[in-house]
């Protein structure tokens, strides 16, 4: 779902982005969108206990 | 005689070895060549030239008094400019670590060094691993070989540049969503994502703590087979390191690939980000020949690239926010532009999203898993484009999204890219060969068998 402006500032304040929200408006909005983007391609696990950990193991070879 | 630049690391470590090519003259003919290439391929951000020569005078006393160090004992190496190397700045192509000079060595260089490894210097990289190819850091962009008004893939840009040029024959690279394979991609060398956790991290600035591999980059398959032999290993001090015998990662190289069974990604190129003709004719060509030279080719489908790309961004741009976020709230002007935006989303993530993602990976690794249960290897595109023009902004930001590397970084697979021919503009194509955990062996035979059928070792940009 699409940010407006006013949650776009409000979330980039709360992250402490006020100077980059006051030099570069532009890259913030463009971030928020991406973000917002990226969440919604990602499809919820399938199992509902799915654990999230450990994040990345890849075994010992053996 | 191969000129000395074209040399592999694997000829020039038997020749010095058998005192039949002395370690201060390769390096003498390479820094010459750097010097002359230099200022068209940007493939450095600090050439320490004093320093190489001085372990080239080193190795070739220590060879004559028959004290051999190790499998690469005289052999240039570029570092990419996110590796400590002790004594030389880690800038990370970025304005925001200018000065900051690295008190040791990473885990990776050290290594090398015992190995009998000679440092030339550290090499261009995206701002931080993640920009693009920018106009507005300290250092230019790093251009591709076969053709400088190229960009030569990312992130580690001088590593794909230098080692196709034959300014170095050996490169470590860094790769988060696909930055050893993306640059081997764009200049037509090998470049290999290693099993996560198979090569230490300690010493290399992180982008994604869980996504972040270290890997080899050359001009042969045989030569990563033999620089991964140096550098993997189990370390205590990196939390991801994984606890794995060293591989005898340059045993089946010869061995062909009759009675392999190798599964075709199509999917990923035909329907999930249509590629260009000719990458999927280069695709299709790599196929027939491997089944020609006795395997199995047959059909395998995973997650699409948009479900693996969604879950690697939402894990890169949340654990990138977490190193990034104290400068970026301070010192945002001192990133270019193209990283900023690529690292300000973290921001706006949710740590429930980071959470889903983790645990989305989880599914997606056993779906690679399962494959791979059916088939030894398999084979997808790296690329779905030729590389863009570097200063078409917009051509680079509408490609450089179009690959299919990520995946594996994602599920921490093995992948390894390498060039299938020329695009009719003289621009490399690719192809990206993926294993199980832990083996690179296998990839490397499947590897060599399509450079063998390929003639691709032999072929280099006209610079």
């Amino acid at each position: 779902m699409a940010m407006d402006q006013a949650t776009i500032e409000l979330l980039a304040r709360r992250a402490g982005l006020d100077k980059a929200l006051a030099a570069f408006p532009e890259d913030v909005a463009a971030a928020a969108a991406q973000a917002g983007d990226v969440v919604e391609r990602m499809k919820a696990p399938t199992d509902p206990r799915a654990e999230p950990w450990p994040p990345m193991r890849a075994g010992n070879g053996r | 005689m191969t000129d000395l630049h074209w040399m592999t690391a694997a000829q020039a470590a038997q020749a010095i070895a058998d005192r039949k090519l002395s370690p201060v003259e390769l390096t003498r003919v390479l820094l010459d060549r750097i010097a002359r290439l230099e200022p068209r391929l940007h493939a450095f951000i600090r050439l320490d030239a004093e320093a190489a020569m001085a372990a080239a005078r080193a190795a070739e006393a220590e060879i004559m008094a028959g004290r051999p160090r190790g499998k690469l004992h005289g052999v240039p190496v570029g570092i990419k400019d996110i590796i400590d190397v002790a004594g030389l700045p880690t800038t990370c192509h970025s304005k925001i670590l200018m000065g900051h000079v690295a008190a040791a060595d990473a885990a990776c260089v050290a290594k090398l060094r015992g190995a009998g490894a000679i440092v030339l210097g550290k090499l261009s990289t995206h701002e931080f691993a993640i920009g693009g190819p920018s106009f507005d850091l300290p250092w230019p962009p790093a251009r591709n070989p076969w053709n400088p008004d190229h960009h030569p893939g990312g992130s580690s840009s001088g590593a794909g540049a230098g080692v196709a040029g034959g300014l170095f024959p050996l490169a470590l690279g860094s790769d988060t969503g696909g930055s050893v394979r993306n640059p081997a991609s764009a200049c037509g060398i090998v470049g290999l994502k290693p099993t996560y956790g198979l090569v230490s991290r300690r010493g290399v600035f992180p982008l994604s703590f869980t996504l972040d591999h270290v890997g080899p980059l050359t001009r042969t398959v045989a030569d990563n087979a033999l620089l991964l032999e140096v550098i993997a290993g189990h370390d205590p001090f990196d939390p991801g390191s994984a606890a794995a015998p060293p591989g005898q990662y340059a045993s089946r190289l010869g061995r062909g690939v009759r009675g392999l069974r190798i599964g075709f990604i199509r999917h990923f190129h035909e329907t999930d980000l249509p590629a260009d003709p000719e990458v999927a004719a280069g695709l299709e060509q790599v196929a027939h020949s491997l089944r020609q030279e006795g395997a199995e080719i047959r059909d395998v489908s995973l997650p699409s690239l948009g479900e693996f790309g969604a879950v690697n961004r939402v894990i890169l741009q949340s654990e990138a926010w977490a190193i990034h976020g104290p400068w970026l709230r301070e010192r945002p002007g001192d990133y270019g532009r193209l990283a900023r935006r690529r690292l300000l989303p973290g921001a706006f993530i949710a740590a429930g999203d980071y959470v889903q993602a983790q645990r989305r990976r989880l599914e997606m690794i056993a779906a690679v898993e399962a494959a791979l249960c059916e088939v030894d290897v398999l084979l997808c595109a790296s690329a779905m484009d030729p590389p863009s023009r570097i200063e078409d902004a917009q051509e680079t930001e509408r490609t450089y999204p179009r690959q299919a590397r990520t995946p594996f970084n994602v599920t921490g697979h093995p992948a390894l890219a390498m060039m299938t021919g020329l695009s009719s503009a003289a621009l490399p194509l690719s192809v990206q060969f993926v294993g199980r955990y832990f083996g690179e062996a296998s990839l490397f035979q499947v590897a060599a068998a399509w450079e063998r059928a390929g003639g691709t070792a032999a072929r280099h940009p006209p610079i």
